[in-house]
This record gives C-alpha cells, sequence and structure tokens, in this order.
C-alpha cells in the first residue's frame, strides 16, 4: 500500500509512550491536512494509535501497515492532521 | 498544549507482589489503568470491591493534560498501571507533578497475569496443605505434603513453582491429581509427569473433548468413583462429581485425626459453583450437578471439612491472609448458589445466570486432551483475564 505523505517520523527502538509523544508533537508541526508517516517497531502502538485517533482532537489515523526492516517487524501509522 | 518528554522526576516502581499484599488488606484504594480501552475491557488487575479502577489511556494524558487528571480519584496513594512500564511511569510523574502520590507498576499489567501466590493453608503434624495461586486469572492449585511425599491437585501451567514447593518440602512428588480437564487454563499436570515421573491422574470422561468427541492423546492414569490412595499419612478419596463437566471428580483428603479436606476443582466454588454449560450441554447436564450438589456432596462432607476449590471471582472471598478456603459450614451459610432448591427451581436459576462462554475455553480444552500443542505465545493468549468458570451472580 502506498500512502501519500508530507513528513515522516521515524521512532524505531523507541517504547511506549514515545513513539505517541513524538507523532503528537510532530502533528502539531504540520498543516491543515498534511499527512504525517511513523514507523515504530514498538507492536501496541497499533492499538494505541487507533484509540488515540478516536479521541483525540485533530487528528485522523488514514491506514496502519506492518512492513520489515533489516529483518525487524515495523508498524506504519499514517496521521492526518484534520484542523 | 502541554506535553512532556523528558522523564525528570524520579517516581518508584512498585513490585506486583507488594502491590497483591495491600489490594488483600485493601491498602490499595486506586488504580489508573492507562492502557487503551479495548485493552483494559479485555482484562485488568482486580482486587476487592472496594478498589476503584480507572481506564484513562495514557494518550489522554497526552491530549487533555488537564481534563485527564481532573478524572483521577483522590486518594492517599495513586498507582498507575499500563501494558509494560514507560507509559505508567510517565503518567504517574504527571500525576506526582500535579502533587498527586502516584507510583506505577514494575514490568506492567504482565506483572500481574505472571503472579503466582505461594501460602501455607494448613500446618499440622501429620502434614501440609500449600495454595498456589494465580490472582490473575482466579485460579488456585494446592500442593500436599505429607512424610516426604506431595500430591499435587489442579497444577497451573508454571510447573516451576510447583518444584520449587516440592523442592523446599523436600518431598518427592507422587501423585498429580487434575479434579477435571479444565477450560480455562492449560494444565500443568501431563508437563509435571513429564518432568518429575509422577503419575498423572484424570477421570477418563474428561479425556474426550466433548465438542470435538476426539479422545485425549496425552498420557493420563484413570480415576473410577471411589478410588483410594495414600500420600503419607492422608488418605485420598475420589469422589465422582458430574455436572461442570462429566469426568469432574473432588479428592476428600482424611488426616488421622479424622479432620477432612475436600479439593473441589470446579465443583462448589466458596461462593458459587462451576457452571454446566462448557460443554455445550447446559441443559442436560444441570440435573446431573443437580444429583452431584444435593445428593452426592452431602454424603462425604461435615461442617469441618475444610473446602478447598480451584477457582475464586473476587479477592473478597480472602481474608487479608489470601487464603481461599472455608469450612463446609461456612460455605453452606456464605454461598446463596448452594441454598436448597427443587431441581425446577435450580434449573431456573442455572440457565438463567450463565455468564458468556469465552471461545478460548473450547481451544483450551483441545491443548488439555493433547489435541493440539500450543507454542508459549498462543498460551499465553489463551489464558488472558480472568475465568469465567462459576455461575454469574444472580
Amino acid at each position: 500500500m502506498s500512502v501519500t505523505f508530507d513528513e515522516l517520523l521515524d521512532v524505531k527502538g523507541a517504547k511506549c509512550p514515545m513513539p505517541l509523544v513524538k507523532s503528537r508533537k510532530a502533528v502539531n508541526n504540520l498543516g491543515v491536512g498534511q499527512v504525517l508517516k511513523v514507523v515504530a517497531t514498538d507492536r501496541g502502538s497499533v492499538a494505541d494509535f487507533q484509540g488515540w485517533a478516536k479521541t483525540a482532537k485533530n487528528i485522523e489515523l488514514v491506514a496502519q501497515e506492518e512492513g520489515a526492516d533489516n529483518g525487524d517487524t515495523v508498524y506504519v501509522h499514517y496521521l492526518r492532521r484534520t484542523k | 498544549m502541554t506535553i512532556t518528554e523528558k522523564l525528570e522526576i524520579g517516581v518508584a516502581p512498585r513490585r506486583i507482589e507488594d502491590v497483591y499484599a495491600d489490594l488483600l488488606q485493601d491498602k490499595q484504594r486506586v488504580i489508573v489503568d492507562v492502557r487503551n480501552r479495548d485493552d483494559f475491557a479485555r482484562w485488568r488487575v482486580d482486587g476487592r470491591s472496594s478498589l476503584q479502577i480507572v481506564n484513562i489511556p495514557y494518550f489522554d494524558f497526552i491530549e487533555e493534560e488537564d481534563e485527564s487528571v481532573a478524572q483521577v480519584p483522590a486518594a492517599d496513594e495513586v498507582l498507575v498501571v499500563c501494558a509494560k512500564e514507560g507509559s505508567s511511569q510517565y503518567v504517574a510523574e504527571i500525576l506526582q507533578e500535579r502533587g498527586i502520590n502516584a507510583t506505577y507498576l514494575a514490568e506492567g499489567i504482565l506483572s500481574w497475569g505472571g503472579l503466582y501466590d505461594t501460602r501455607t493453608v494448613v500446618d499440622a503434624p501429620f502434614g501440609k496443605v500449600i495454595q498456589v495461586a494465580r490472582p490473575a486469572r482466579g485460579d488456585l492449585s494446592f500442593v500436599v505434603i505429607s512424610e516426604g511425599q506431595a500430591a499435587i491437585v489442579d497444577p497451573l501451567r508454571h510447573i516451576d513453582n510447583y518444584l520449587q514447593v516440592v523442592h523446599d518440602e523436600r518431598a518427592t512428588l507422587t501423585h498429580i491429581f487434575d479434579t477435571h480437564a479444565h477450560a480455562d487454563h492449560i494444565s500443568g499436570g501431563p508437563a509435571l509427569a513429564a518432568e518429575t515421573g509422577a503419575a498423572y491422574f484424570l477421570h477418563p470422561y474428561d479425556a474426550i473433548h466433548p465438542l470435538d468427541m476426539l479422545p485425549a492423546t496425552l498420557p493420563y492414569n484413570y480415576l473410577a468413583d471411589g478410588q483410594t490412595f495414600q500420600v503419607g499419612q492422608f488418605t485420598v478419596k475420589v469422589i465422582w462429581f458430574p455436572g461442570h463437566t462429566l469426568g469432574q471428580v473432588n479428592y476428600l483428603f482424611t488426616a488421622p485425626t479424622g479432620q477432612t479436606y475436600l479439593f473441589t476443582g470446579d465443583g462448589i466454588f466458596l461462593r458459587s459453583f462451576g457452571r454446566p454449560d462448557l460443554g455445550g450441554r447446559g441443559e442436560a447436564w444441570t440435573p446431573i450437578l443437580y444429583a452431584s450438589l444435593y445428593e452426592r456432596l452431602p454424603q462425604h462432607v461435615n461442617d469441618d471439612t475444610l473446602i478447598l476449590p480451584a477457582h475464586f471471582s473476587t479477592l473478597d472471598e480472602s481474608a487479608e491472609d489470601g487464603i481461599f478456603a472455608a469450612s463446609y459450614g461456612q460455605v453452606k451459610e456464605q454461598n446463596e448458589a448452594l441454598k436448597p432448591r427443587t431441581l425446577a427451581e435450580f434449573t431456573e436459576y442455572v440457565l438463567g445466570n450463565l455468564p458468556t462462554f469465552p471461545k478460548e475455553y473450547v481451544e483450551i480444552k483441545r491443548v488439555n486432551a493433547g489435541l493440539i500443542q500450543p507454542d508459549e505465545e498462543l498460551a499465553s493468549e489463551l489464558e488472558l483475564g480472568k475465568n469465567i468458570c462459576a455461575l454469574a451472580d444472580a
């Protein structure tokens, strides 16, 4: 799957809550409508980003996908700033 | 919006063993679980009914710190729990900054899931009864020691806990007794038998998977109603108690003093009894359970018989000592489920109070019959959360 994105955030190796904390900051720096691609290795980030996007003020979870990176499973999240 | 990124303030982690002791003594009054809502709904730390446990996901603290902090109940000390550890430390530090005395659970909810708690129930000249509990699941099992001989009733999957007890007591394990083929957890019986050479016992009716109708593929020794064993100074009698499963038995241990100990498995619990529908035949098995409860059981017990069940549903069933056992006289008084009923009343009561049927239970019975061999990840997944073997509260 290829989703168009504007900014890339690499949080590989970061443990909960840091992938989400850093994503929040990065989304704040986006323009409205822009998309952030987050690459994480923390499996818990999948459910947490879903839960977060449900209640967060200005975030839409556009897509999530699983991939491989140097033998590690990576979890990729695409977040759009909605307002 | 304030976003705290650096973890600067020192907040002390707490070990699950200490938290469990406080839960039993009702000293831990408030828990804030900061996992996402789905994970919280699946399982959580359980305490006494007085425990206040609230779910405020950590990302809510990131989004709306003021509102989230305002949702934390007032308490002398708040324990923050998350999946592993990091998010609970993060939130505990936010709370600490706001003047709330907060700690967090070391290693997260997994430490609760993995907690085994060992306590001595009976320490008499003729022998010992040691309770091995897994509180997150409400699972209870027992080691009986007498004259250097050990028997284990309903061992759970992590067998090192039992090998340690047997070793500490300088005993030799001779008998591994399952009361029935469990649906809610994977038995440690076959693994203990393979490890030690001790004999593993199961009633043959429970060696057939009730839904698949396939026979067990793992080695076991047949039990028969009325069969007896000797474990040191204890005489052990097998009492067939069908209803929860067709091959459910109770083990009646009699000491030389005449004192009796009944290991009931999922027959009677302290405040309920084992549901009759997990084999998929609730209506057909309810009258069989009725006969076990009202006709068979009273023949073998007196008011002083100590009842030692395989499950509890709430910590309220234990005193501060963490022991889940009571005399039959006490159980009769406090167990609403055991009050006198006709078969018609009983059937209505049972079939009207059946909790949900967890889909994992069919699979766990396959594991316990040797029909599938799960890896560690699947085994943990199957055993997530608390057992639902008891009838629901009426």
